[in-house]
Order: C-alpha cells, then sequence, then structure tokens
C-alpha cells in the first residue's frame, strides 16, 4: 500500500494515488499528472512514481 | 505593541513589519515578509510547526483486522490521516478535567467494513460532524473476499513536540529575499543565463544586457556566480526580507496556523512582562 504520507515533508500524497495511478494508464504524461494534481515539490513526486503496488 | 503596555520603551516602539500576499489557495500561502530579523521569523516558523495543535487520531482498539496488514501499521496509517480541525471546540487532553477521555478532549471514530474492496479514509464514521478526514480517498487497508475489520479510533488535539501527526505543517520555511547584480564588467556571455537551474535570469536582446526576470524563484545556489569569468554578477540576500512559504496538511487554513502561532508566541511574551513587572514591583 502506498505510504499515508511523503516521507521526507509529510504531504499527505496518498489521497491522490488512485486519480494518478488510473491517469497514467489511460495513457496521460506522468509529469501532467503530478503538475494538475498541485504535487509540486520533488520529495513528493517521486512517492507518486516509484511506487509499486505490491498486494 | 500591546504587551509593552506601561512598560517603558526605548527607540521605536514595536517594528515597521510588512507583509504582502504573494500566492495563496486552501492549503498554501506565500508571503514577503520584510523588516523583520531571523530570530523572530524563525520563532514563528518553529511555533507554527510543533505547538499549534491539531487534531489526530491516538488511540485504536482493534476488535477484528483479518487484512494482511498488523495492527500496528494499521494504527500507523490512520494515525497519519489528517482530520479537520476545529481548535474552539476543543482542549488538549493535558489540560482537561476528565480522568480519560471525553466529548471536549475526544472524538470516536468507528470503522466496520466487509471485503473484497479497499477501506478508504472517508469510510471512517465519526461521532462529531466537524471532526472528519481532511481526503476521503486515502487507503488505509484491502480487503479480500470474506475478510472484515472493526475498530474504535480516538482523535485527540495534540502538538507536533510529541509526534509529528499531530504537525499542522507540511512544508513550512522561508528563505532570503535574493538580491543579485551585475557590474559593468558583464560581456554578455549567456553563460549565468544558460547555467542558472530555475530560469531567473534572460538576455534582454533590445539593451545588450543580462536582466533579471524572475527574482523571487531563486534559490541563492550562486551556480550564475561560479560559471562566471568575469566575476561580474553577485548573489546576495536583502537584509531582514524573507520569503515565507506554509503549506498544512489540511486540519486548519495556514492563516489559523499562523493566527496560533502569534497567540502562542503573545501568550510568552506576556508571562516575561508579567514577571518583569512583578519583579519591579518587589
Ligand atoms: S556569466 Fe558573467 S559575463 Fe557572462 S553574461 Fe553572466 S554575468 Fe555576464
Ligand atoms: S543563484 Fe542560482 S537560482 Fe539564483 S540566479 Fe544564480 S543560478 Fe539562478
Ligand atoms: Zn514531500
Ligand atoms: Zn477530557
Amino acid at each position: 500500500m502506498i505510504p499515508v504520507r511523503c516521507i521526507s515533508c509529510g504531504k499527505v500524497i496518498s489521497a491522490f494515488f488512485d486519480e494518478y495511478k488510473k491517469r497514467v494508464e489511460d495513457g496521460e504524461n506522468p509529469k501532467e499528472v503530478l503538475d494538475d494534481l498541485g504535487i509540486n515539490k520533488y520529495c513528493c513526486r517521486r512517492m507518486l512514481i516509484t511506487h509499486v503496488e505490491a498486494w | 505593541m500591546m504587551v509593552l503596555e506601561g512598560l517603558e520603551v526605548k527607540g521605536e516602539e514595536g517594528s515597521n513589519m510588512e507583509i504582502d500576499i504573494k500566492e495563496k489557495n486552501d492549503n498554501e500561502l506565500t508571503c514577503i515578509v520584510e523588516d523583520v530579523d531571523v530570530s523572530f521569523i524563525n520563532a514563528i516558523r518553529r511555533i507554527c510547526t510543533v505547538e499549534v495543535s491539531t487534531m489526530a487520531i491516538d488511540t485504536v482498539s482493534i476488535f477484528k483486522n483479518d487484512s494482511t496488514l498488523f495492527d500496528e501499521v494499521l494504527a500507523h496509517r490512520l494515525g497519519l490521516v489528517p482530520l479537520k480541525t476545529d481548535l474552539e471546540a476543543f482542549v488538549l487532553p493535558s489540560e482537561c478535567d476528565c480522568e480519560d477521555e471525553c466529548p471536549s478532549c475526544s472524538v470516536s471514530l468507528v470503522l466496520k467494513e466487509k471485503g473484497p474492496r479497499v477501506v478508504y479514509s472517508g469510510d471512517l464514521v465519526s461521532a462529531h460532524e466537524a471532526v472528519t478526514p481532511v481526503y476521503d480517498s486515502i487507503p488505509l487497508l484491502k480487503l479480500k473476499e470474506g475478510e472484515e475489520v472493526e475498530l474504535e479510533a480516538i482523535a485527540k488535539l495534540g502538538t507536533g513536540l510529541e509526534h509529528a501527526k499531530w504537525q499542522p505543517t507540511t512544508a513550512c520555511a522561508y528563505k532570503y529575499y535574493p538580491l543579485i547584480t551585475i557590474d559593468d564588467s558583464c560581456e554578455e556571455c549567456m553563460k549565468c543565463v544558460n547555467e542558472c537551474p530555475r530560469n531567473v535570469l534572460e538576455y534582454d536582446e533590445s539593451e545588450n544586457k543580462i536582466i533579471i526576470a524572475d527574482i523571487e524563484n531563486c534559490s541563492a545556489c550562486k551556480t550564475c556566480m561560479n560559471n562566471c569569468e568575469q566575476s561580474a554578477i553577485n548573489v546576495d540576500a536583502v537584509e531582514n526580507k524573507f520569503i515565507f512559504k506554509i503549506e498544512t496538511d489540511g486540519s486548519l487554513s495556514p492563516e489559523e496556523v499562523l493566527k496560533n502561532a502569534c497567540d502562542i508566541l503573545n501568550n510568552k511574551s506576556e508571562k516575561i512582562v508579567a514577571f518583569c513587572k512583578e519583579g519591579a514591583k518587589k
């Protein structure tokens, strides 16, 4: 499961994960999705980009 | 300044502090603060992060948890869910008259779900209409066919001094207002323009000189200085001027956090003033 918050700054990134995942799977550019969701800091962006949903 | 009423103040009374809002939305506020010193703005920053209280889940009674998540992990995830906070409605447990828990210091949130499904923060049922998760879309756990979860979580006020889940702010920081000067020895070689990672500098063709296009975006990294062979460009800071950014987790608005931080600082200084007056009388 994705961590609830960014492990560096504490922003609640998990709340946007479902939308991020769906939009990227639908072919949108991850950069644009992140910009659109207002996830601007690179600590938070790597949380979504690098997450692997294992179970 | 109100706290100094009745005391003799040498020099200028108060300060000429000025605040300009640069950017603002729900959970973020960026402002430019002028005519204050580092110690003051840093005091405000520290109080914002660790002394302003918010609501967060503190204890969890798990009656049933069939999911693959350990109880401890689930309780930890619940603690990190930000809750909308009304600071007027609750008191800190340490300041409450009750023994253990009561409606003026704690709120109960119940979770009871059956699989197969993903359980979200929005599934928490709060006993208090104002204390609800800021986001409904935080995945808490996954349940497979036939699995169940049943728990009661108790949310309380607390401060970041005790645990980071009670910090109302995520990013809360200031930087010096940058000051870039380019002198006559500049040869318009464009190195600084090309090397700046934040596109602060631009070349103005009509005037044939380098101009500073976006000073507030400068991070004072000095890459431009290090790449200038003429030593023509210099990066410094404006004295007593800061860019202050405060981002909250949504439990409180940035304005509420700032206002409460100032109240806390005010209370502290009032105590010192009262102490000084007492001392003078004796
Ligand atoms: S690197 Fe130095 S000399 Fe070159 S354009 Fe910038 S300031 Fe001028
Ligand atoms: S200090 Fe860094 S960010 Fe600022 S203008 Fe120079 S290179 Fe750009
Ligand atoms: Zn972050
Ligand atoms: Zn109580």
